[in-house]
């Protein structure tokens, strides 16, 4: 830090702590260290006084002592070789009479941070170790550590004893390592809460280091510490819990019941009068659940947001409060989001619609209902986030793409942010076909082309324009040609013109080739020329690296023994459809036995289908996928099913049930269908 | 790595200033702390604050306490709910030594705060925290801080002179507007002469009954309306609250609480004395060709976040009086030439932040010459940035309680305009 005038403020501090007569009036002497110390707090380089101030260290004046010894320490490292002339004065220090001058001495002389310094605290250290005074003992157990950083490789107290050493410890925190004793009667325990929560904390984290000899020893030791799990002081209930985790890693069940222990004390940590706390606490709540999803569902309540909470804890809250939801609490926990929604925070609100998104991965109906009231608010910050969030959730979750569809069509206020706009784009173009208002929507964006100023809107607007066309040609085909007339003659940004250059000319190759392209399958397993895998069938696709967010796809199919036409048959008619689904693609034209082998290959076993191009074309299939027996139907051009004069409708029976298999079945059948129609076209 | 607790303990002042610190383990450098403040202010910017922070494999773990910030750094996986219990002791513990802990205590008492931070931790590990046997070691008494407790009557009428009783709204909302408008003159060499921020929150409220509101503000914006600080962060002047906040409740508690009046109404305004560079920088070349034409370039850069974005943005540049023919080139937006008050008005939409943009325009001159008289007046520049505001206030929450117990929506926008940034050419 540069200060002005520093040389002349040093010259004179030198003068002064040299001239005999401030030296001799001990007052006046000790202003001029104390000031000395005030710059250097102000950060001005006072170093150059090293000497003067070493000398000053010869006082009775302990507070004087204790000055010059944090100045010693803080220029040690700058000056090694006037530290070390320091260091003979700070020796002889270690043995005064005064057992707090001695603790003082030794705590600061191994404080100096730089080479070559172990071999001159270590014998000091060992006397410490021996000293009478329990305040240097202390503070040499801790010099000892101090050591060790500086020179890892040392060895100290070689000569001292085991017996001598629990002794140290036990200055050190009283007690401690000898709770590790196998035969621990109890008092030790007594001991151990006898400690400060600090000391207590200390000796948890020590114990990290110790490896239990038996599983004896181990269970003895969680025994005896049993009781922090539940300590008032969150640093040691968490230190404890992290103790048990660690040491019981090979016993699941302990540690399954060390958290559901400490879910009390964690609780009580997210309601602490400290802000930091209550986040601190939050965090381990988080941690927690993951292997314990349902620990918290009861308590959701503890995890609403105080209005005037510090935004920090009104995000986790909620990230909490989206894991914990439970059909119990579902319609409190959305009550309360919905509250948050109209937070004066944007930020705030907008994250609170997002976690209403996620809840609707699960409880649709509800969730789908509160965000379509909150378009009715009509702000722009708050449309933005609900159109986004419509546009995660019908990607995770296809089965509420009609009601998001229809409410986004009847929504008249368009997002204003480029984040908003993408997201209506993308939901325009991907269902266009389902929102009756699309085209006039996309008209104004297109109209509006000139004042947009985010390219990433320009590109949304391309793909959604090009996939609009793909399914409603007529109301969309003039705008398209303008958009694609702009984009590429008059726009400045590179990656539009090319996009837009990309689409044209794909356009020139027909309506079909695009569409191949455009509205392509959303995973392809032809796709693995870009990975550069060996392409696969998908049922021995390797499973393993899963997460927990694509469980979804973990699904394996099997033929097992072949079902008879009447079985089939009685079984169709007996069953209810669970899963109806239009596969967005036309049945694939490849021969009968090549679709009957490809179906194989992914374990599908056809049972029958009708034959050549008659229409309606019909198939049945079944698989079977762990204990559960699937079947199911495609048709294509039927009158009466919905969707089905242009693309496969497929419908689900299944016996049990199981949604979980049924998604997994209807995934690995589009990839199959969709990988023959890109083989025969 | 596991570990204890904190590598080096400091305590900065509101301005990131380091008033005192100790190094416990060696093992972070100590000039990591020069991130801290950074890192502060760039997250409370973005609304994501939050008491953990990182720089690197360096962490920050820290509190605020009046106006300082008691922060530990560690590299080290540490046991975290013990970092801000020992932080939240230190507190309890130089309090019971001062009386009051905040700036002006840790600079008198500098020596003390020295000889409790050796006694209370070591090598990273708390020690002795209890302030009587500290006590025992640390005899030195502690300046104690004279607190001025300058209590203001509360007023005794009940009666709210500024609210009829009996109002009624079907739909129960407040808007609040957070208006600053920033005024930027600046010299022929781009140096800023002056700058100021003149804000004000202003509310329109369409609420039923007899509200009781309240109103959070963002910590930095409350110490410095409060100017507990001592002129060391941003200073507001002029703060002026309407009648209804109720000032002995805002200088006990910080808090702003208040009966509203019915529809609009100026809650506060402030004014702000600080270095602001201006938010839309511009940089001009005025060619004249003597008899024949004027050649003007004028460029105009956006200086503020990304995210944002200005809104009818205004350039005006003057040109000789004299002038004719126009013909302009602009990479945006669209010039107009306005021969009474010998003006062309560069006009753009919206322009986001970070951006740049061009004129160019070209003008017959006659004959004669007469330019020296004119003086050369400066260009000016107007425009509007809605959600931001250049002083960083924020709302934070409000409150509406209301016996009846209606539910009420606050909505809060915020909108930086230009009270004119003005460059000499």
């Amino acid at each position: 830090m540069p200060y002005l005038g520093s040389e002349e403020v040093v010259k004179e501090l030198r003068r002064a702590l040299s001239n005999p007569n401030v030296q001799a009036d001990r007052l006046r002497y000790k202003n001029y260290i104390t000031k000395v110390i005030r710059y250097m707090t102000q950060g001005l380089d006072v170093s150059a006084l090293f000497m003067d101030m070493v000398k000053a260290s010869a006082t009775v004046d302990i507070v004087q002592k204790k000055l010059v010894y944090l100045y010693m320490c803080t220029y040690a490292s700058d000056k090694p070789d006037l530290a070390l002339l320091a260091v003979n004065t700070l020796r002889k220090d270690c043995a005064d009479p005064n057992p707090m001058v001695r603790g003082l001495a030794l705590r600061n002389m191994c404080n100096f941070r730089m080479p070559g310094m172990t071999e001159y605290i270590e014998q000091p250290i060992v006397a410490g170790l021996r000293d009478k005074a329990s305040y240097v003992r202390r503070v040499a157990v801790l010099g000892c550590a101090k050591m060790h950083s500086l020179q890892p490789n040392t060895e100290i107290g070689r000569d001292i004893n085991e017996l001598e050493w629990c002794g140290l410890l036990v200055d050190l925190c009283d007690v401690f390592i000898s709770c590790l004793d196998s035969h621990s009667d109890g008092t030790h325990s007594l001991q151990m809460k006898d400690l400060d929560s600090w000391a207590q904390s200390e000796v948890l984290t020590f114990l990290l280091r110790y490896r239990p000899r038996s599983d004896d020893e181990l269970f003895d030791i969680l025994s005896l510490l049993d009781a922090f799990l539940l300590s008032s002081h969150a640093h040691v209930a968490v230190a404890t819990l992290r103790l048990f985790l660690h040491l019981a890693s090979a016993h699941p069940t302990v540690q399954a019941d060390a958290l559901l222990r400490t879910s009390a004390p964690l609780l009580a940590t997210c309601g602490a009068a400290s802000r930091e706390l209550r986040f601190a606490g939050l965090c381990h709540v988080q941690q927690v659940m993951r292997s314990q999803p349902g620990l918290f569902g009861t308590h959701y309540k503890r995890f609403f947001c105080g209005y005037s909470e510090p935004s920090y804890i009104k995000f986790r809250k909620m990230e909490i409060l989206v894991e914990l939801v439970n059909d119990e609490n579902v319609a409190l926990v959305l009550e309360e989001l919905r509250s948050y929604c109209t937070d004066v925070s944007p930020e705030l609100a907008q994250a609170a619609i997002a976690a209403i998104g996620r809840i609707a991965r699960t409880y649709s109906e509800k969730c789908l209902d509160i965000l379509t009231g909150l378009l009715g608010l009509k702000q722009d910050h708050i449309t933005s986030a609900v159109i986004q969030t419509f546009r995660d959730l019908v990607w995770f979750c296809p089965q509420s793409t009609a009601a998001v569809c229809q409410t986004v069509g009847a929504c008249v206020d368009s997002p204003q942010d480029s984040e908003g706009k993408q997201a209506l784009l993308w939901l325009l173009g991907e269902h266009g076909d389902q929102i009756s208002s699309a085209p006039y929507v996309m008209e104004g964006y297109i109209d509006g082309l000139k004042t947009e100023l985010s390219s990433a809107v320009k590109m949304e607007l391309l793909t959604a324009a090009v996939k609009m066309f793909l399914c409603r040609p007529a109301e969309t085909q003039d705008m398209l040609g303008r958009l694609l007339h702009y984009c590429i003659e008059e726009e400045s940004d590179v990656c539009v013109r090319d996009r837009a250059l990309l689409y044209y000319r794909l356009l020139q190759r027909g309506v079909e080739e695009t569409r191949k392209v455009v509205t392509g399958p959303k995973s392809d397993p032809s796709m693995s020329v870009l990975t550069g895998r060996q392409e696969e069938p998908i049922s021995d696709t390797d499973v393993t690296l899963s997460s927990p967010d694509d469980a979804e796809e973990e699904i394996s199919l099997s033929l097992g023994p072949p079902l008879s036409h009447e079985t089939f048959e009685k079984m169709w008619l007996d069953l209810e459809t669970l899963h109806r689904q239009t596969l967005g693609f036309p049945r694939p034209r490849a021969a009968p036995d090549t679709l009957q082998a490809a179906l194989q290959l992914v374990k599908i076993q056809t049972l029958a289908f009708t034959p050549g191009d008659t229409v309606p074309w019909k198939a049945y299939i079944y698989t079977r996928s762990t204990e559960t027996l699937i079947l199911a139907e495609l048709l294509q051009g039927d009158q009466q099913a919905p969707g089905s004069d242009e693309s496969l409708v497929v419908s689900v029976k299944q016996q049990p049930v199981n949604q979980h298999a049924i998604r997994g079945f209807v995934s690995v059948l589009k990839s199959v269908l969709q990988t023959l129609n890109v083989d025969t076209l | 790595a596991w570990s204890m607790s904190a590598s080096a303990v400091f305590v900065l002042d509101l301005k990131g200033k380091v008033l005192i610190c100790r190094n416990y383990k060696g093992d972070v450098d100590m000039s990591e702390i020069d991130h801290f403040f950074t890192l502060l202010v760039q997250q409370e910017e973005e609304g994501l604050l939050c008491p953990v922070m990182s720089h690197g494999n360096v962490h920050f773990l820290w509190i605020k306490h009046s106006n300082l910030y008691l922060v530990a750094t560690t590299n080290k996986n540490s046991n975290a709910s013990l970092v801000y219990a020992f932080l939240y002791k230190l507190v309890e513990v130089f309090t019971e030594y001062f009386k009051e802990l905040e700036e002006e205590s840790i600079q008198d008492n500098f020596v003390v705060v020295y000889e409790l931070l050796d006694e209370l931790m070591d090598f990273g590990f708390p020690q002795t925290t209890d302030s009587k046997i500290l006590q025992e070691y640390i005899t030195q008494q502690g300046n104690k801080l004279e607190v001025a407790k300058t209590k203001v009557p509360t007023t005794v009428t009940n009666a709210v002179s500024w609210r009829s009783e009996g109002i009624r709204y079907k739909k129960n909302e407040v808007f609040i507007d957070v208006i600053e408008s920033i005024n930027v003159l600046v010299n022929a060499n781009g140096s800023v002469m002056s700058s100021d921020i003149v804000g004000s929150i202003k509310l329109k409220t369409m609420l039923s009954g007899m509200p009781e509101l309240r109103l959070g503000l963002n910590d930095r914006m409350l110490f410095a309306l409060t100017g507990r600080d001592k002129g060391k962060a941003v200073t507001m002047e002029d703060v002026k609250f309407h009648q209804c906040v109720r000032l002995s409740r805002f200088e006990s508690d910080r808090t702003i609480s208040f009966i509203p009046p019915d529809g609009e109404s100026e809650l506060m305004s402030y004014r702000i004395n600080t270095h602001v560079k201006p938010l839309i920088w511009i940089e001009s070349v005025i060619e004249k060709f003597s008899h024949s034409r004027v050649e003007i370039m004028v460029k105009a850069k956006g200086q503020f976040k990304k995210q944002s974005v200005a809104n009818n943005v205004e350039i005006r540049v003057p040109v000789p009086s004299d002038a004719d023919s126009p013909k302009f080139k602009t990479s945006t937006g669209h010039a107009k030439y306005v021969p009474e008050k010998n003006l062309v008005v560069w006009s753009i939409k919206s322009f986001p932040g970070g951006k740049e943009f061009l004129m160019r325009a070209h003008f017959g001159l006659p004959s004669v010459e007469n330019h020296e008289m004119e003086g050369r007046p400066p260009i000016t520049v107007k425009f509007e940035i809605p959600y931001f505001t250049v002083s960083g206030i924020q709302v934070r929450y409000m409150k509406i309680i209301e016996k009846s117990g209606y539910q009420a929506l606050p909505w809060v926008r915020y909108i930086t305009q230009s009270g004119g940034e003005r460059r000499f050419a």
